[in-house]
């Protein structure tokens, strides 16, 4: 099979017209039409992902522009309670429930493109380029949903914005292209939860991404917790743009029931900036995950932290790439890494791979690795107090997660990851 | 009353850098009952912590002959948590530290383990219980929800086992030298926690290298170890003649062929 552009293109353009797109935009999706059928699917350090539906077949791929069905909509209503809104490129819907505070603009990507189409087209892309490989192309060419977050210049937010985002896989060919594009500018500050999950049970793709633009004194709060099905493909690519003297913290919690090949990313472009980036991760069934924690310093004096963890369960697979490379000129940075993973059974694969590229002498760099069992020595002292095995282990194992789980902005988040966990750990 | 009886008790370790098995204990007999404190002495090396952790049923020590038996009834076999539930406790010297677990929820897990699914422990009667316990121990509120142990002194860790002691109540305790690395004052506040569940219900096996704890927590019975197995038992006077004589001279007088690990 191979892709047919001229048909593609005619499909995307009248289907990015009927949404009333801004021209740049449908622009934009034409040439990523291009870039696809010039690019590969990226490979992947220490993990393989081939045959894997990550993308609709390319005579399959196609602007979809359907609005969720309304058995999505009661099906999410019902598993989720509370208010959620089904992304599509659909109008008229909302992104958070919450009231949208003074100095900050919420807004679907379809509103934003309308409202604001000369921010979206200074920012949108701008810190993943779509034409680095197929996917983030296929991204560009077909992203159907998204939300818009922009902080005003000195505005600080303390509540956390909450977002809750839903996969339709009620029917098949159904993709989630989904795109949340968050801009701070210089010195504000916010705080964002983006809960991903799924309805029905149709083998599906997604492809997400986030892309955090972080002006000069900036301090961006990045939350998400994954819990989409085992029938969902997801390549995911979350990459943050880091200026002087700005933070982002990212929060990852991948507890999605199917296979991923993730992306995370933080660029440490000016003098000073920090990133933080804790993600965990739990691996169940037969599940295949693959992510690279990437961070890079490219500033004089920026720092650079990530803290992953994995819980492997079953016959699963989970792979961690700790990258923290240090470009020429980055003098005075510190990268710092954490890569373990607890490995819960003797069929399950798991690998943490620490990779320092560093290309500057007056630096500060160090990485540890693990990949382990239960610790037995933790675990005999819950014994030793009466706590049956079972309940032991979780609690060891929340011990082991609970660097990232304690940086998590709200308690409430903290408790939602540990019943998606207990949930995972059933079966043990 | 309950009895923890030990019999002729062999245990060997596997030496990590040798990988060879070494028997530790050679043949300890030793037999309690609930309402007796009874204190293990001895030179360093001479298997004091290799029986308190085989009564606990860790699983780095293999019993090769000999039995543990509580209330008549074999422990060998038995998980440690199981024993744990039928009523041994184990002070350990080097409590673990376990983040992301508060110590409340720790010690109401351990309460509720050895309750009945449908007679879980009230919130109520668990902040009552814990405070009571908190102030005999002169320990602070915060102290509970911090994470178990974590970024605690070693005087703290030591609060803290004798804490879980008063809660869960067992019906043994071995406290495996609960009086290292104390400061007099924390001493007392430890020794006046045992001291508070002595009773009817309750028995204790002290391991102690020093004299100095004893006057705190007097035992009913002291016993001897070296060499593996017990060589000599006595009341609290025992333990007084030890520190003044040492263990070389009790050997000595013994007639014991033994060599001390810390012996020039």
């Amino acid at each position: 099979m191979t892709l047919d552009t001229n048909a593609l293109e005619e499909q995307v353009k009248s289907a990015a017209e009927r949404l009333g797109e801004p021209e740049f935009f449908v622009q934009r999706r034409l040439c990523a039409v291009k870039l696809m059928s010039q690019l590969e699917i990226p490979k992947m350090q220490e993990f393989s992902y081939d045959g894997w539906p990550i993308m609709p077949a390319d005579d399959q791929v196609r602007l979809a522009t359907s609005h969720p069905s309304q058995q999505a909509v009661t099906t999410a209503h019902r598993a989720i309670g509370k208010d959620v809104y089904l992304q599509s490129a659909a109008q008229g819907q909302k992104v958070t429930s919450q009231p949208v505070p003074a100095g900050v603009v919420v807004e679907t990507l379809h509103q934003a493109l309308v409202k604001h189409p000369s921010t979206i087209e200074r920012y949108f892309m701008s810190a993943i380029d779509a034409a680095r490989d197929k996917l983030t192309a296929y991204h560009q060419a077909v992203v159907n949903s998204g939300s818009f977050i922009e902080v005003a210049a000195g505005t600080a937010v303390d509540k956390p914005i909450e977002m809750m985002e839903v996969q339709d896989a009620t029917k098949a060919d159904q993709p989630f292209v989904n795109h949340l594009l968050v801009v701070a500018h210089p010195h504000s500050k916010v705080s964002i939860v983006q809960h991903l999950a799924s309805v029905g049970e149709k083998a599906n793709s997604a492809n997400l991404m986030v892309e955090i633009v972080a002006e000069p004194g900036s301090e961006v709060h990045f939350a998400v917790l994954d819990e989409t099905g085992t029938n969902i493909t997801t390549y995911l690519n979350r990459r943050a743009k880091i200026d002087k003297d700005a933070h982002v913290e990212w929060a990852v919690g991948m507890m999605n029931g199917g296979n991923v090949l993730g992306d995370l990313d933080a660029e440490l472009v000016g003098e000073g900036s920090k990133a933080d980036s804790k993600l965990i991760a739990v691996t169940g069934g037969g599940q295949h995950v693959g992510l690279n924690n990437r961070v890079t310093n490219r500033g004089p004096h920026s720092t650079g932290l990530i803290n992953q963890r994995g819980v492997v369960l079953d016959s699963s697979e989970l792979i961690f790439n700790g990258i923290g490379q240090i470009i020429h000129g980055a003098h005075g940075s510190e990268a710092e890494q954490q890569n373990r993973l607890l490995m819960m059974s003797p069929q399950a694969r798991g690998d943490a791979n620490p990779i320092l590229l560093i290309d500057e002498n007056d630096v500060n760099a160090g990485h540890a690795a693990s990949v382990g069992q239960v610790d037995a020595q933790q675990l005999y002292y819950l014994l030793s107090r009466g706590i049956p095995e079972h309940l032991a282990k979780r609690m060891v194992i929340r011990g082991f997660l609970s660097a990232v789980l304690t940086a998590l902005p709200n308690r409430q988040l903290e408790d939602e990851m540990i019943a998606i966990l207990e949930r995972k750990l059933l079966n043990e | 009353m309950s009895t923890l009886e030990i019999k002729d008790l062999h245990v060997s370790v596997t030496d990590e850098e040798k990988h060879q098995q070494r028997e530790i204990l050679t043949g300890v007999n030793l037999k309690m009952a609930t309402g007796e404190v009874h204190a293990i002495m001895g030179p360093n090396g001479t298997g004091k912590s290799t029986l308190s952790q085989t009564i606990m049923g860790n699983p780095n020590y293999t019993v090769i002959s000999g039995d543990i038996l509580l209330d008549g009834e074999s422990l060998l076999g038995k998980p440690v948590d199981e024993r744990a539930r039928a009523g041994l406790f184990l002070a350990m010297q080097y409590p673990s530290e376990i983040q992301g677990v508060t110590n409340a929820e720790f010690l109401r897990a351990a309460m509720n383990a050895r309750r009945p699914k449908d007679d879980q422990i009230s919130v109520m009667d668990f902040i009552k219980e814990l405070d009571k316990n908190l102030r005999l121990l002169d320990m602070s509120d915060e102290m509970t929800e911090r994470y178990l142990n974590e970024g605690f002194s070693g005087g703290e860790k030591k609060r803290n086992e004798i804490l879980q002691l008063l809660m869960i109540k067992p019906k043994f305790a071995i406290l495996d030298e609960i009086d290292s690395g104390l400061d007099i004052d924390a001493l007392k506040v430890v020794s006046r926690g045992v001291n508070f569940m002595r009773g009817d219900n309750f028995g204790s096996l002290i391991i102690t290298h020093y004299q100095r704890l004893l006057n705190y927590i007097v035992p009913d019975v002291v016993h001897v170890m070296m060499g593996g197995k017990i060589v000599a038992t006595g009341g609290p006077d025992l333990a007084k003649r030890l520190e003044k004589e040492g263990y070389a001279g009790l050997r000595d007088d013994l007639g014991l062929k033994i060599k001390l690990t810390d012996e020039d």
